[in-house]
């Protein structure tokens, strides 16, 4: 009986222009998403590659020099060979987050978080605050990405698609009909929800299969096809969300029309208003902590510890007595400036440490508001698959504080020891490497929103599924 | 006649449960919006004046030195809020909201709070403006939707166009009556809003503003009431006119602004920052006067000398010094000013091409008027940038001239540095912000043109019959 039914429905979707309208329509805003997506990490990429040119050139042409010094020793050591000169004033490294192909997939936090920083010797909180150069309103405005389509407007085409599931036949007459022929309500609903699935899953599956590989994605890797699956799994789930609410809605037994308007409210509470009050209640609950704040309390500390430059040096000393070189330190403003900087770092860090761990705290509280809509679930679930959520920026800007420091220990301990720069010492300066955490951990993350979506579905299906049980057919 | 269908309407539009819901789940919506925001702002508007007065005290106490080091000690500019942005928080949430002053650099604005925001903030903040911005063609759509198609359904169409009443007639009645029923829902939140606005701090300077967003926004309100009513009139069924008009609104106010943003992104990409960092760094190496700065400073030496009738500018009564320091931020000035000039350039003609989107998508227009009036927009946030840009140079020009005047052991104390007016930020006359509104507002306007004439065009071949 199942199979009978379910075949007069597929017949009954294949055949409504509108079913195939929606197909298209979702088929096209999805292609054009994923190519939106790619140019613009394309561009990003582009940029990205050259970053270093302009140091590595410098630092070429500065091992020449003190190459040629060694080679031929004449007059004074150049310029080249101090490594506070080339350490604290040439000298800078840019560390870059490499972003996977299907990142383009979600532009998340990419657009406003920095993808690379320009690592100094100096304190790590002159660089960390540069951005990008954007333009802001169009981070108001939002990106036109597959998650936002997913996310947006592929709860639209199932609703458009369902709302009248049943009382569309209830209002025509012919659900009395087929009751009368037998066929229990239970297999009339499970056979229309399993057509609608048939008919909307594979195209979404091949959809998002064609969006990664029109965003460069590799499907021959074998993780990055599991990637594009889980993406597939997140879209599914979302997708039987708003199924299941559909025909929980059906199952009230109100006139179709009704249907639609509660469902289309349903799609503004969970997807425009919920957000928006999540917001709200995040800042007011837990707040941001203030930058401005930040800004003011280093400079009160930097300047003290400007103030006591003099006692700095000796102290810094004091704290590093590896440093101690024998014979009185070559680059004596350099182990100044070196001296200061630490006082200045030892003065804001706790500063710093505070800001740092109230954003942490605020991102764990908020993370669990993330449940309050199926569609922040969605959106944070593809942004950690994308590599573009703030975890991905957080763990980058921790490396690159790793980084900072070795790039300023390899200076630092030169200059206190009153050495000089040899070419070999040239080829030993640290560049940044990202280790990427790989796939793995980010299919972890997004598996919880994904249970919890799923979980949903089958809530309201369960509920649906009571109140069917006392549905009237006529 | 009209007047009588506009009351038939409104007391038709009370009486709906639906309505009187939505109404009151907008109106609680607004006045929340409000209320955060409002507290917001109080909370940021006392935390920047104190942190400028901060730095100001520091740029005063920081002791006697020379006073080419102070310009280097620099000063930072704390972008002030103002008192609309409780109403549209605009581009705030991803302008930086303060700038470092310092001698020979123009640097940019840092401190953005969407870095410190989580990613669901992306998905819009809970203002006032964008409550009004999605929410209310909604309500208007609800209340006209089946103003036509509902009656033609019911069958009372058909009696009262057998009355002989026109068309015309009966769509300006109903129009009316919309409006009457939204300004009837939203008007003691208006006035709510207005209280709140002057009894913030400076609020009455914005108190024209504040009204003229309140005409944006019936404005906008207009365009869906004329545009529901012309689907309604010529929809063959009150369910289509209700999915057109939805569907309408969602690409309108959904779709359409994030396609126009990226629009403009990919029409005029903008240089990025290591880009723009090395076009400046070439320039201010080579120069790009007719002259380049050691030529002009030569020249200047030898006016003075000649003028003076002297061998060396040791002998001059000034500190020569200080007229180099002078040519050289100059020469500086004018590389920043070609730059952050052709950023500028460029990130209006990203607003341009936003601005073409919006003959499509009148939210988007309104979007974008509403920051304008708001005072939060990026028009806004240049003129903040501008202006602390020029504190920056009269700080500096002050240090080089006292660097000038002061011959022997040049060290400046609290009175110079006293000299340094604090950085207060002055807002453009409301004539410089209207000026900015007009392809918005033309945009609107063609909108609420096209809606009128489509109404008519749909009343007018009104079929009193439902197929």
């Amino acid at each position: 009986m199942f199979r009978i039914v379910f075949a007069q429905e597929l017949r009954n979707l294949a055949g409504a222009r509108t079913w195939w309208g929606i197909l298209g329509l979702l088929a096209v805003l999805i292609v054009l998403a994923a190519a939106n997506g790619g140019s613009r990490f394309a561009r990003m990429a582009e940029g990205a590659s050259r970053l270093n040119d302009d140091e590595t050139t410098l630092q070429r042409g500065l091992r020449d020099a003190v190459a040629r010094y060694e080679a031929g020793p004449q007059g004074d050591p150049p310029s080249a060979s101090s490594p506070g000169n080339v350490g604290l004033s040439l000298l800078g490294h840019y560390a870059r987050l490499p972003f996977p192909a299907l990142a383009a997939l979600s532009v998340g936090q990419a657009d406003v978080q920095p993808g690379y920083y320009r690592v100094t010797a100096k304190p790590a909180y002159t660089f960390t605050g540069v951005s990008e150069i954007q333009n802001p309103l169009t981070q108001v405005l939002g990106s036109f990405d597959l998650a936002f389509v997913l996310v947006f407007v592929l709860p639209i085409l199932i609703v458009a698609s369902s709302f009248d599931l049943l009382s569309r036949e209830k209002e025509a007459g012919t659900l009395a009909l087929v009751a009368a022929q037998g066929v229990r309500l239970r297999t009339l609903v499970l056979a229309k929800i399993v057509a609608r699935a048939a008919m909307i899953l594979p195209v979404l599956l091949a959809l998002v299969l064609l969006a990664g590989v029109i965003v460069g994605a590799d499907l021959a890797d074998a993780d990055t096809l599991l990637q594009l699956l889980t993406v597939f799994a997140v879209a599914a789930a979302y997708a039987a969300f708003w199924l299941a609410l559909a025909v929980l809605v059906n199952s009230l037994d109100w006139r179709s029309e009704t249907n639609g308007v509660v469902l289309a409210n349903a799609w503004l509470v969970f997807v425009v208003v919920m957000p928006a009050f999540v917001n709200v209640a995040a800042s007011m609950l837990y707040p941001a902590p203030s930058r401005v704040e930040l800004t003011t309390e280093l400079r009160e500390a930097s300047e003290a510890a400007d103030r006591e430059a003099a006692q700095a040096r000796d102290a810094y000393l004091f704290d590093h007595p590896e440093l101690a070189g024998a014979g009185a330190p070559l680059d004596e403003f350099y182990l100044k400036v070196l001296a200061s900087d630490a006082a200045v770092e030892k003065a804001i860090a706790p500063i710093l440490r505070r800001f740092e761990e109230q954003a942490a705290s605020r991102e764990r509280v908020v993370a669990g508001l993330r449940y309050a809509s199926p569609a922040i679930a969605a959106q944070e679930a593809l942004n950690a698959l994308a590599a573009t959520d703030n975890a991905r920026f957080g763990d980058f800007s921790r490396q690159v504080q790793d980084f900072h420091a070795r790039w300023r220990a390899f200076f630092s301990a030169r200059i206190a020891r009153g050495e000089r720069l040899r070419a070999t010492d040239f080829d030993a300066i640290p560049a940044f490497e990202y280790r990427s955490p790989g796939y793995a951990p980010s299919r972890q993350a997004a598996a919880l929103p994904l249970a919890f979506l799923a979980g949903s579905a089958a809530l309201l299906l369960a509920w649906a599924a009571a109140r069917f049980r006392r549905y009237p057919v006529v | 006649m009209i007047a009588a269908i506009a009351r038939k309407e409104l007391t038709s539009a009370l009486r709906d449960g639906r309505i009187v819901w939505s109404a009151a789940i907008l109106a609680l919506m607004l006045v929340a919006a409000l209320g955060s925001a409002a507290q917001r702002y109080a909370a940021i508007s006392v935390e920047r004046a104190a942190a400028q007065q901060l730095v100001d005290e520091q740029f005063r106490n920081q002791g006697d030195k020379n006073p080419h080091a102070a310009a280097h000690y620099g000063i930072y500019a704390f972008k002030p809020v103002t008192p609309l942005s409780f109403f549209d928080t605009g581009v705030n949430g991803f302008t930086g909201v303060s700038i470092w002053l310092e001698a020979h650099r123009r640097n940019m604005a840092e401190g953005e709070p969407a870095r410190d925001a989580t990613a669901i903030a992306r998905f819009g903040e809970l203002t006032a403006a964008f409550t009004l911005q999605m929410l209310l063609p909604l309500l208007v759509i609800l209340l006209t939707f089946s103003s036509f198609a509902g009656e033609r359904e019911q069958g009372t169409l058909r009696q009262v166009l057998a009355m002989g009443v026109s068309p015309v007639r009966l769509l300006l009645g109903k129009a009316l009556g919309a409006g009457a029923a939204i300004s009837l829902f939203l008007g003691p939140i208006f006035l709510l809003g207005l209280v709140a606005l002057l009894l913030a701090p400076g609020g009455t300077h914005w108190l024209s503003h504040g009204l003229l967003l309140a005409g944006l926004y019936a404005a906008y309100a207009a365009v869906f009431v004329f545009l529901a009513l012309a689907v309604s009139a010529g929809a063959d069924s009150s369910r289509t006119a209700l999915v057109v008009l939805v569907a309408l609104w969602a690409v309108s106010s959904v779709a359409l602004p994030r396609i126009a943003s990226d629009a403009a992104r990919l029409a005029t990409p903008l240089p990025t920052a290591i880009e723009f960092q090395r076009a400046v760094a070439a320039d201010l190496e080579t120069g790009i006067g007719p002259k380049p700065v050691d030529q002009l400073v030569a020249e200047r030496r030898e006016a003075l000398l000649r003028l003076y009738k002297l061998d060396s500018v040791e002998q001059l009564p000034i500190n020569f010094q200080g007229i180099v320091l002078g040519l050289q931020e100059q020469a500086g000035n004018a590389v920043y000013d070609k730059h952050f000039g052709s950023l500028f350039a460029a990130l209006a003609k990203q607003l341009g091409t936003m601005q073409a989107f919006s003959t499509l998508s009148p939210r988007l227009a309104v979007q974008l008027a509403s920051m304008e009036l708001a005072g939060t927009s990026m028009a806004a946030h240049r003129l903040f940038a501008d202006q602390a840009e020029a504190h920056r140079r009269k700080l500096v020009d002050t240090m080089n001239e006292a660097v000038v005047t002061e011959k022997a052991g040049v060290r400046g104390g609290a009175e110079l540095w006293g000299r340094v007016e604090p950085f207060e930020l002055r807002p453009e006359p409301l004539a410089a912000t209207l000026s900015r509104l007009g392809p918005s507002l033309t945009v609107l306007a063609l909108w609420l043109a096209a809606a009128v004439v489509a109404a008519l065009l749909a009343v007018r071949r009104l079929r009193a019959l439902a197929s």
